[in-house]
C-alpha cells in the first residue's frame, strides 16, 4: 500500500516535472491535438466555399457569356479593352474619371489589390504628364484600399451592390457616374477580366462623350433622323456608358469567382499540408509522453528492488 | 465633390423633341421602363422572376476632400445621383 503511493507520488511529481518542461517552450501535446481540430474544421470552411464559388462562377461565366455580345457594338466605338501592365496611358486626356470596379466581399484573392495598383499606377503616369485624375470607387474593398492612398480624389463611392448585377444595375451606376461626370473629358473604367477560371488580368477602357459639332465630331458618316443629331448623340452616350459598365462588372463578377474559388483551394490545400504536420508532431509527443511514463513506472520499479 | 453643378451646366440644347426629355427622363431611365413593360407582359411565374432579376440596391455616399459622406441607400433609378 505504502510502496503503491510512493510510485503514485513519484509518477505525479514527475509528470509535474514534465510538464513545466513542456509549457516553457513546445506545444503540448493537448495544444497541438486543439491546432488539429481546428485547422481541421478551417479546412472544411475554405472546401465548401470553393465548392460555392464553383457554383456561382458558373452561373457568371454565363451571364458574361450574354453580355459581351450586347456590348461587341460599343467596342467599334471605345475600341477593346487594354491591358493594364506596361500601358502608359498617355491616350488619357488632360481631366479623368477613373472608375475602379471592386469586390464588396474579401477571401477572394488578390483582385482588388491589382486593381488598387492599377488605379495607383494611372495617377502616377498621368500626373507625370501634368493631367488630373478624379475617382469614382464602386466596392467596399476598393474603397477601403483606395480612401488612404487617393482620399481626396475621390467623388463618389458605390458600395454594399447587391450581387448579381444586372442591366438595371449598370445603368444606375453609370447614370450615377454622370452626375458627377459633367467637366471630366473621358471616364476610364479599371476592372479584372476574366480568361479563364485560372486566369484574370486588369484591364482598362476609355470612354469619351461625344462630340456634336465643330472638329473630331463622332459619327460624322451617318445621318441622323428623326431627331437633331445632338439629342441622339446624348442619349446614345448614355447608353454607350451603360453598356460598357455592364460588360465590365461581368467580366469583374466572372474574375471575382474565379479568383475565390482559386484562394480558397489554395487554402484548403495549405490547411491540408499543416494538418499532416501537426500530426506527426503530435504522434511524437505522444510518443513521448508515453515514454516517459514507462520511465517513471521502471525507475520506481527498480527504486523498490534496489 | 460636385453633384448638380448648377453653375456649369452641359451646353443647352434647343428645346427635346423625344418624348422621355419632355417627360424629364433620361434615356437610360425611358430604356429601363420599356424593358419593364416588356418583362411585365410575361405570365407568372416567369414575369415575378424576371421583375426579381432586375432588382438592385447600393450604398451611394458622396466624398467631400478625402472624408465619406453618408450613406445613402438607392434601389430605384431616380434615387442616382442625388
Amino acid at each position: 500500500m505504502a510502496t503503491t503511493m510512493r510510485i503514485a507520488a513519484q509518477r505525479a511529481s514527475s509528470r509535474a516535472l514534465a510538464q513545466m518542461v513542456q509549457s516553457r517552450g513546445m506545444a503540448t501535446e493537448k495544444q497541438i491535438f486543439n491546432q488539429i481540430q481546428s485547422t481541421k474544421n478551417i479546412s472544411k470552411i475554405t472546401a465548401s466555399m470553393k465548392m460555392v464559388s464553383a457554383a456561382k462562377l458558373k452561373g457568371d461565366e454565363n451571364r458574361l457569356a450574354t453580355a459581351k455580345p450586347f456590348n461587341l457594338w460599343a467596342q467599334s466605338i471605345t475600341g477593346e479593352p487594354k491591358v493594364v501592365e506596361d500601358a502608359d496611358f498617355s491616350e488619357l486626356p488632360q481631366k479623368t474619371l477613373v472608375v475602379p470596379l471592386t469586390s464588396d466581399k474579401g477571401l477572394c484573392g488578390g483582385i482588388n489589390t491589382f486593381i488598387t495598383r492599377s488605379v495607383k499606377e494611372i495617377v502616377k503616369k498621368t500626373s507625370e504628364e501634368g493631367k488630373t485624375v478624379d475617382i469614382v470607387v464602386v466596392g467596399d474593398k476598393g474603397r477601403g484600399q483606395m480612401r488612404r492612398q487617393f482620399g481626396e480624389k475621390i467623388l463618389v463611392s458605390a458600395t454594399e451592390v447587391q450581387a448579381p448585377g444586372s442591366y438595371a444595375l449598370t445603368s444606375t451606376l453609370a447614370s450615377e457616374i454622370m452626375s458627377v461626370a459633367g467637366d471630366y473629358d473621358a471616364i476610364c473604367i479599371v476592372y479584372n477580366s476574366f480568361v479563364n477560371a485560372a486566369v484574370y488580368k486588369q484591364v482598362y477602357k476609355v470612354v469619351t462623350p461625344f462630340v456634336t459639332e465643330g472638329e473630331g465630331e463622332s459619327l460624322i458618316s451617318y445621318e441622323f433622323e428623326p431627331s437633331t443629331k445632338s439629342e441622339i448623340l446624348n442619349d446614345l452616350g448614355e447608353y454607350l456608358l451603360s453598356s460598357e459598365i455592364y460588360e465590365a462588372w461581368m467580366d469583374g463578377a466572372a474574375a471575382e469567382q474565379s479568383s475565390r474559388m482559386t484562394a480558397m483551394e489554395n487554402a484548403s490545400k495549405n490547411a491540408g499540408e499543416m494538418i499532416e504536420s501537426l500530426t506527426l508532431q503530435y504522434n511524437r509527443a505522444r510518443q513521448a509522453r508515453i515514454t516517459t511514463e514507462l520511465i517513471e513506472i521502471i525507475s520506481g520499479a527498480s527504486a523498490l528492488e534496489g | 465633390a460636385r453633384r448638380k453643378d448648377d453653375d456649369k451646366q452641359p451646353p443647352k440644347m434647343s428645346t427635346p423633341t423625344t418624348f422621355w426629355r419632355l417627360a424629364g427622363m433620361s434615356y437610360m431611365q425611358y430604356v429601363n421602363r420599356a424593358a419593364s413593360c416588356v418583362t411585365k407582359a410575361l405570365k407568372e411565374p416567369a414575369k415575378s422572376k424576371a421583375l426579381a432579376r432586375s432588382d438592385f440596391s447600393y450604398n451611394a455616399s458622396v466624398w467631400e476632400a478625402g472624408t465619406q459622406g453618408t450613406k445613402t441607400n438607392v434601389t430605384t433609378f431616380s434615387a442616382a445621383g442625388k
